[in-house]
């Protein structure tokens, strides 16, 4: 592929746009709401008025030389805020817009407007504090210890993605299926008759909403080409006009009309409401292919329109970053990505071989265009061809992170497991970071993570929080209580069921009121079978409905209780009292106890059975504790073990660690081994990791760091996708692969200004290594490099 | 069975050899070349050092011992664990050292069970022992890794403290035998790497029976072995030595291309 001037114009632009926040949103919405237009109305039809209400007043743009055309905000980067979620202080906006990572510029009049309208409207009122009003004050104590955090007291639900259906259908159509469903309502036996009424009546309305906005931009479009000099670019505006006066109302029949068609869907799920993470158009390769093969044969699409549509349809993602935090919860996760993954490759829904030529030409635009958002990986069957994995490491050994790649054989599995018909495993995929999902009927939620180590740590300390001295768990004992190492195990077994039970009631207590408060017509359209449900999506209306809590820590909490076992109750290395002497002084005066313990301990991940057995320990205790309970809306709790950025905020909060690590600094990251603990090469890597029972989970994430050396021959090529494949054998879920070397990262480091386009692979995403705090910017320098010597 | 006595086992080998492999390799070796970049791997017995770690700013040392003796059946146990990755790679194991074929016996029941358990196998060798012993593990060898220093009798005596007449001898027996081979060729700056010598040894292995000989590797002088001398409190004579430059070593690339033998730089 080579990127046209326009697209690297649009790339450039999108690089270079300042992220902003805009009161656009929150302003249109606290209008609608304080209008009292829709106060008699039911709850769905009122969201879905104040989604209408804010489509047909928000600002349009149209860029120079786009051909994809839709923003969330007025402009590209400009992020609106969601005050029915969660309202910004004016605080909070000074700290937005002043800070060193990842600030977000808040003009004055936007600071008035906050001042003026909508603080004063929302304040009291929101949801998050409506959540924080309802919870025990357990959950409080173990929330603010850190033991647990919650996704969805700043964010909506979501993580979500397009399937099949909606690449093939137009909202007219989706009009019809509405009317048909009301039609079948059956008030004689349906007690629920009534509120589905309203729900599908809702959705239809939000149906309206969306081809308005089309019809908008339609509009405006040929208004432009009206005044256009240019002939070239005036027949482009017309073409667009045309594109968007059918799409999203009509089935797309062109690769233009799909992504167009795709792009406002986007659109409308993001400004409905600021869902986990952010939806993405999921399997691209399948949806693009056909439409791609049919144009290609008539001879309608050139390769250089083709491009050129992907390329300004790639920038599109790179212009919305996600909402940015309020209050001190933005280092939970310092990003900007909004986690939108596109998967390519895996099976086809019969269980083919899906690696298409589109397959091909998404990873040349992935490779061409290097930007953060879409995010990419690759699903990689024991079907697939070995040149579609040698065409990953190709983007892969550029050091920018992407693609991931993943195990659809694990995936399909995990999802079979779940109780999901075949068809519809074969139709998943990996959506933000690693989660496994049915792409299209699948309403699966994160709900927090799980600070394993943390919860070791409180059993250790009779249940009471070493930084804080707070009684946050059960007093099962101190650490010198135990006699034997298996009356730890147990003891944290009943921590774990016990914080578990805590964050299961919140969840359900949250689930409900999402339910009952913020209905998402718009996005319960696109996720089968919600409308045959007359059930909203944040209802459990989805065929299949899942919440993950997401395990946290698991290298660690491994090499802490390998610790434990091997130095004090083994070998009586040390006894209790000094470990805990040197615990509380974060090991200084006790170096040479450090050393003992990072240097002559066995440690999770080099395929060392006696490490190893302690996390399949931990994991099984986890399974147990949540696997296959009942949630609120419907759905059951699940498993996952990734961290995004949360193994800094959880180390952040755990003291010293048994396994040398000291106060505060980071855990380890999804199932990788600690940094720097992992010394015996990648296969023993992977033989670690694959250890735990990968099919049980909803997705676990393992990050390899290379050096470029180990890309540098088609012998090597083979060897890593050898490695990969091994791994799948093993059913491990997903590896990735970050290749840098870790001087340019401290180079980096010392001179930020000179590595502005640095992408590193944080956890199942990747980030400017800039915008990383020092802290994850330290402990990636720390990652085990391979260094081939 | 006798045990043998291997300084390192390293995973995720992928330059001794196809696919992803084990190297193991075994301590002793008859020659001492000044370039060895293995020196613990030059004593045939269990030598001690002080290993010095640092944690935080602060270095601790204790001594670390330098070689362990391992039964056949150990071995094998490490290579159980890495099956699926030689499956999946077409790769195996890789008995280096040291000289593997100082420890001949042990080297030969190590290389029949890998065989009964399907494993690809390979020996790197410097080619410096009895023909006999070599002879006796041909039937068990998948590939061979044969060390080509100097051409130059004397010239091998003084870099290397050994002749190389018994190693040409076992190398043309070797070829003759019919057994796949790689050569290796160390390219050491000032030492092997003029014009005459490289000429003398491009003739010598296109004229040796080029058919068994599937690849020349060229493996650039390199200096990461110097601290290991001076943690030993060994003298290590290439200090002054520069690696060879890229170019210079594509330049090598082309030169040994011409003998029709596929030619690569590194393992």
């Amino acid at each position: 592929m080579i990127i046209s001037d326009r697209v690297k114009k649009l790339r450039e632009q999108s690089l270079a746009a300042p992220e902003k926040l805009s009161a656009e949103r929150a302003q249109l919405l606290t209008r609608f709401w304080k209008s009292g237009a829709a106060s008699e109305m039911p709850v769905p039809v009122r969201r879905a008025m104040a989604f209408e209400y804010i489509l047909r007043h928000k600002e349009l743009f149209i860029g120079d030389g786009e051909l994809i055309v839709g923003e969330r905000g007025p402009a590209p980067k400009e992020t609106p805020a969601y005050p029915e979620i969660c309202v910004h202080s004016l605080k909070d906006l000074d700290i937005l817009n002043s800070r060193e990572k990842v600030s977000f510029k808040v003009d004055e009049e936007t600071k008035r407007t906050y001042e003026d309208e909508i603080i004063p409207f929302w304040e009291g009122r929101t949801n998050r504090e409506r959540i924080m009003s309802l919870m025990t004050p357990e959950w409080l104590e173990a929330y603010k210890a850190g033991i647990f955090t919650e996704f969805q007291e700043q964010r909506a639900p979501g993580h979500t993605v397009l399937g099949y259906k909606m690449f093939r259908m137009g909202f007219i159509q989706l009009k019809e299926e509405i009317r048909e469903a009301l039609a079948a309502l059956d008030y004689f036996n349906d007690p629920e008759a009534f509120d589905r009424a309203g729900e599908l009546q809702a959705m239809d309305i939000a149906c309206d909403a969306i081809i308005m906005f089309a019809h908008r931009y339609s509009g405006e479009l040929a208004r432009l080409a009206g005044l256009e000099k240019d002939e070239r670019r005036r027949k482009e505006l017309v073409k667009m006009s045309e594109v968007c006066r059918r799409v999203p109302a009509h089935a797309p029949e062109t690769v233009h009309e799909m992504l167009q068609h795709y792009w406002f869907i986007h659109l409308g799920v993001i400004t409905e409401l600021n869902p986990w993470d952010s939806f993405n158009p999921g399997r691209l390769d399948q949806h693009l292919y056909p439409v791609y093969k049919k144009q290609k044969e008539e001879g309608t699409l050139s390769d250089e329109e083709l491009y050129d549509l992907l390329g300004c349809f790639w920038v599109k993602f790179n212009n919305h970053p996600s909402p940015p935090k309020i209050g001190v919860t933005a280092s939970e996760s310092s990003t900007y990505t909004d986690f939108c993954l596109i998967n390519l490759g895996g099976v086809k829904s019969d269980g083919t071989d899906a690696v298409n030529e589109m397959s091909y030409i998404l990873l040349d635009v992935i490779k061409e265009m290097r930007i953060l958002q879409p995010s990419s990986m690759v699903q990689i069957s024991r079907k697939n061809p070995d040149l579609f994995i040698h065409k990953a490491l190709d983007i892969i050994r550029t050091g920018f992170g992407q693609p991931s790649c993943f195990n659809t054989d694990a995936i399909v599995q995990e999802l079979l497991r779940q109780g999901k018909g075949i068809e519809d495993a074969r139709n998943g995929g990996a959506s933000g970071c690693v989660e496994t999902g049915a792409f299209g009927t699948e309403a699966y939620w994160l709900t927090g993570y799980f600070n394993l180590p943390k919860i070791l740590e409180v059993t250790l300390n009779n249940g009471i929080d070493r930084r804080t001295g707070r009684q946050v768990g059960l007093q099962t004992g101190f650490a010198s209580d135990y006699q034997e190492f298996d009356e730890i195990i147990e003891a944290f077994r009943r921590q774990v069921k016990y914080f578990a039970d805590i964050k299961i009631r919140g969840n359900n207590v949250i689930e409900k009121i999402f339910a009952r408060w913020l209905p998402v017509p718009f996005l319960s359209l696109l996720v089968e079978d919600c409308i045959s449900n007359g059930r909203d999506y944040n209802d459990g209306g989805a065929r299949y409905n899942t919440s993950y809590i997401q395990g946290v820590g698991l290298g660690s909490i491994t090499d802490m209780l390998t610790s434990i076992k091997y130095n004090i109750y083994d070998n009586r290395k040390f006894t209790w009292d000094e470990m805990n002497r040197a615990l509380d002084a974060d090991f200084n005066g006790f170096e040479k106890l450090r050393y003992e313990l990072i240097y002559n301990t066995p440690k999770f991940g080099n395929d060392d059975d006696y490490a190893d057995r302690q996390a399949v320990t931990v994991f099984e205790a986890y399974y147990d504790a949540v696997n296959g309970r009942p949630s609120a809306r419907g759905a059951v709790y699940r498993i996952n073990m990734l961290p995004t950025t949360s193994h800094v905020y959880f180390g952040s909060v755990t003291c010293a660690t048994p396994d040398g690590r000291k106060a505060f600094t980071p855990l380890s990251e999804g199932i990788s081994p600690t940094q720097g603990a992992d010394s015996q090469g990648p296969t023993a890597v992977v033989r670690s990791a694959s250890k735990i029972d990968h099919l049980r989970t909803g997705g676990t994430l393992l990050n390899q760091k290379f050096s470029p050396s180990f890309f540098e021959d088609e012998e090597s090529y083979n060897c890593l996708t050898a490695l990969i494949r091994s791994y799948f054998s093993l059913d491990g879920h997903h590896i990735q692969f970050n290749v840098v070397n870790a001087e340019t990262l401290r180079e980096a480091q010392k001179h930020p200004e000179l590595y502005r386009d640095l992408i590193v692979r944080v956890a199942g995403y990747s980030d400017y290594f800039n915008d990383l705090g020092e802290d994850l910017q330290n402990e990636i320098i720390l990652r085990t490099e391979h260094e081939d010597v | 069975m006798k045990k043998g006595l291997i300084f390192s086992i390293k995973r995720y080998s992928v330059h001794d050899g196809p696919g992803i492999r084990v190297t193991v390799f075994m301590k002793g070796c008859p020659l001492s070349c000044w370039w060895c970049h293995n020196p613990e791997g030059i004593a045939p017995g269990v030598e001690s050092l002080l290993e010095t770690r640092k944690v935080g700013d602060l270095e601790f040392s204790e001594p670390a011992v330098v070689g362990k003796y391992y039964s056949v059946g150990e071995i094998l146990e490490i290579l159980k664990k890495e099956l699926v990755f030689f499956r999946q790679s077409g790769g195996g194991v890789t008995f280096s050292g040291g000289e593997p074929l100082l420890q001949p016996e042990f080297l030969k029941d190590a290389l029949m069970a890998c065989k009964d358990l399907g494993v690809h196998t390979a020996v790197d060798t410097s080619g410096f022992c009895p023909w006999p012993d070599l002879e006796k593990i041909l039937p068990y060898t998948d590939l061979f890794l044969f060390d080509i220093k100097h051409l130059s009798d004397t010239r091998h005596l003084e870099h290397t403290g050994v002749g190389n007449g018994s190693i040409l001898q076992n190398f043309r027996m070797l070829i003759q035998s019919g057994k796949e081979t790689m050569v290796r060729f160390p390219v050491i700056p000032g030492i092997n790497d003029d014009q005459d010598h490289l000429m003398r040894l491009r003739e010598f292995l296109a004229g040796t029976g080029k058919g068994n000989i599937t690849r020349i590797s060229l493996l650039p002088f390199h200096k990461t072995g110097s601290s290991k001398y001076r943690k030993m409190g060994l003298p290590y004579r290439m200090e002054d030595t520069e690696p060879p430059s890229a170019e210079k070593m594509k330049e090598l690339k082309a030169f040994f291309s011409e003998t029709g033998i596929k030619v690569k730089i590194g393992g």
